[in-house]
């Protein structure tokens, strides 16, 4: 009961922020909607009873990215790049006319059936389990798998994150013209 | 309601809606923003499978590293960013045709 | 796996008598069981945060050779009651330019930051709300709600002082992110684990076991640690975003009655929780000084008093700081986060992982007094 309330409030909070993002006029505003949407995810992922994962993503996310997007925003002109939405639907860019529209329309439409036919094989071979609400840590087994059967990817990941942090100190700094 | 399709489809829709606006923004923090939900819609995926399908712990390593390479992507993003409104006084992406021709 | 006080509460036998008298529902019991304690909770951390702000002023007083406030109810103890009054009647501004919604967002936003962070904070062995197996984890990830809230703050307001403020606030908080989640992993690496229970379960007894004085890398780090969360706190003398004698108020200049007093009480409660994870971390927490091997409800009170004490000690220490330093400038701030701190914290995590590997994990004292 709890964890379908937490999953239905979750699934809101993601496509109700995602939807906001894309069709608010204001880049600050989108920032913010962007922060309830990886909020939202945060809570899927508990509910999927991944705990370590969620709590990294709220860490990452909220303390880190969405942070330096607003500085970003700040530092480049605040509220005055808004979309140059003149649509039909007030959100779409001026990209092509009513033609291509229904072209993509269509092929978006035939692209979603056949994924939902490829997909759906493997829903159907894997239906909805009914799992108890006892979580099992992932912390020691994450650790466990981090250390030894991905101990590549983990440390080449601290070197692309230091090249990361030199390349943005690099790029980001004050040049005299 | 909580099954592995009910994922899949919040997944699906997250990819499109931060495909649609890295198509329809014109700033280039917003198609920043765009990136971030379609590499969060993707991590939603692994663990989501992770959990009904694998029965292993391996998504959650990939959408781990997800977010790792989301914050790099982030960083560096938003550096170049910066780095061009001091030469443009703009991040209209429009802008940014110095390499044409 | 995750131990909650509703698993502690069920193993007495009352328990089954509530039971009976909610039909067997467990889920609403549960629901009950948690409100109630949620509602003791936060009714407490309020309460705790009106204080603060009367102890501050008192102690600053005292400091200073004033009288301080005296006036509503004894010693002025009721003062925090009078000043809550007078911000909810207040005229509620809001400036005209400003953006409306994150004007009204942001101290919503700092309010959920921290309160959602009493969640996991170990009040006592039994009486914390949820241990969870990510717990110093989670509460330093949902605190940066609250770095997010002061950004925002700043910058809905459109007013150069908030701005400003706002700024230097969110730059502050995200930079002294780094040593304290250091700092704290040192710890996490000594306890073999995140959840409080485990951490505050490794420091039961006299003082020489608790983690501060486990090793010599512990000891620093728990300065780190400190010198951080002040910093995170946007305590003095690390206080630049709300500057006073520089940018008349920070980020909070244009809030005005309520909205103003959501920031101010986010900001009490916030010291307090980290005196309290402080406390948990370094202090033995809520550990008892002597072994008992039965567990019954007045010992959790017992626990509860010593952790309080604990942190209100803290939290003395905090005050007691603010009114007697002086604000350092910006960028002496920054060079110390990124030139000393980082660099003492990066060095107390490998002295612990190696103090661990060398000692066998056991703390000066068990070395010495030839451990158990």
């Amino acid at each position: 009961m709890f964890m379908q309330l937490l999953f239905g409030l979750s699934a809101l909070l993601t496509l109700s922020g995602a939807i906001a993002v894309l069709v608010t006029k204001n880049i600050m505003h989108a920032c913010i909607f962007l922060l309830a949407s990886l909020i939202g995810i945060a809570g899927l992922y508990a509910t999927l009873g991944a705990d370590f994962v969620a709590v990294t993503q709220i860490m990452v996310y909220v303390g880190g990215i969405v942070i330096l997007m607003i500085f970003a925003v700040m530092l480049t002109g605040g509220k005055d790049f808004v979309s140059r939405a003149q649509n039909l639907l007030g959100l779409a860019p001026s990209m092509g006319n009513k033609w291509t529209y229904t072209v993509g329309l269509l092929v978006s439409l035939v692209f979603l059936l056949t994924n939902v036919k490829l997909i759906s094989s493997i829903v159907k071979s894997h239906p909805a389990k009914t799992f108890g609400n006892e979580f099992p840590s992932t912390v020691n087994q994450l650790g466990h798998l981090l250390i030894k059967d991905h101990v590549l990817a983990f440390e080449l990941s601290s070197v692309l994150l230091l090249g990361a942090l030199v390349g943005a100190a690099m790029i980001a700094r004050p040049r005299k013209q | 309601m909580m099954s592995l399709a009910s994922y899949l489809i919040i997944s699906l829709a997250l990819f499109v809606i931060g495909l649609a606006v890295m198509l329809s923004r014109k700033s280039i923090v917003a198609i920043l923003l765009g990136i971030e939900l379609v590499l969060n819609a993707a991590a939603l995926n692994f663990v989501a499978y992770s959990r009904y399908v694998t029965n292993n712990l391996d998504g959650h390593i990939f959408s781990l590293f997800i977010i790792v390479i989301a914050a790099a992507e982030a960083a560096v993003g938003l550096a170049i960013v910066i780095r061009f409104f001091q030469i443009k006084e703009t991040i209209h992406i429009d802008e940014a045709t110095q390499l044409r021709n | 796996m995750n131990q909650t006080v509703v698993s502690y509460l069920s193993q007495y036998e009352f328990y089954d008598h509530l039971l009976a008298f909610f039909g067997n529902n467990q889920g609403l019991l549960s629901f009950v069981i948690y409100m109630i304690f949620i509602l003791i909770i936060v009714t407490m951390c309020a309460t705790i945060g009106g204080l603060g702000t009367y102890a501050e002023r008192k102690i600053s007083a005292d400091l200073q050779q004033r009288v301080g406030p005296n006036r509503v109810g004894p010693y002025g103890l009721l003062q925090f009651l009078a000043d809550g009054v007078k911000m909810m009647t207040k005229e509620d501004i809001m400036p005209f330019t400003a953006d409306k919604f994150l004007f009204y967002l942001a101290p919503l936003l700092a309010l959920v930051g921290v309160f959602s962070t009493l969640a996991v904070l170990p009040f006592s062995s039994g009486f914390a709300l949820a241990d969870l197996n990510v717990g110093v984890f989670y509460l330093i990830a949902i605190s940066s709600l609250v770095g997010v809230a002061v950004f925002l703050g700043g910058y809905a307001s459109n007013s150069k002082w908030s701005m400003l403020g706002g700024m230097r606030g969110a730059s502050q908080i995200i930079s002294y992110e780094i040593p304290v989640t250091l700092s704290v992993l040192a710890i996490t690496l000594l306890a073999g684990g995140m959840s409080f229970g485990t951490i505050v379960g490794q420091q039961k007894g006299l003082p020489f076991n608790w983690f501060i004085f486990h090793n010599p890398f512990a000891f620093l780090a728990f300065f780190v640690f400190f010198t951080g969360a002040l910093a995170e706190t946007n305590r003095a003398p690390f206080d630049l975003p709300e500057a006073e004698s520089e940018l008349v108020s920070g980020y909070h200049t244009e809030y005005t009655g309520m909205r103003f007093g959501f920031f101010a009480l986010a900001e009490y409660i916030e010291v307090f929780v980290v005196c309290g994870v402080a406390a948990a971390l370094f202090l033995g927490g809520s550990s008892l000084p002597f072994n008992i091997s039965f567990d019954i409800l007045p010992l959790q009170l017992l626990e509860f008093i010593i952790f309080m004490t604990k942190t209100l000690l803290l939290y003395y220490v905090v005050i007691w700081i603010r009114w007697t330093l002086p604000r350092l400038r910006v960028d002496q701030l920054m060079s110390i986060c990124w030139k000393y701190l980082t660099p003492m914290a990066i060095l107390n995590l490998v002295g612990c992982s190696i103090w661990i590997v060398v000692f066998n994990g056991k703390s000066i004292a068990e070395l010495i007094f030839g451990g158990h």
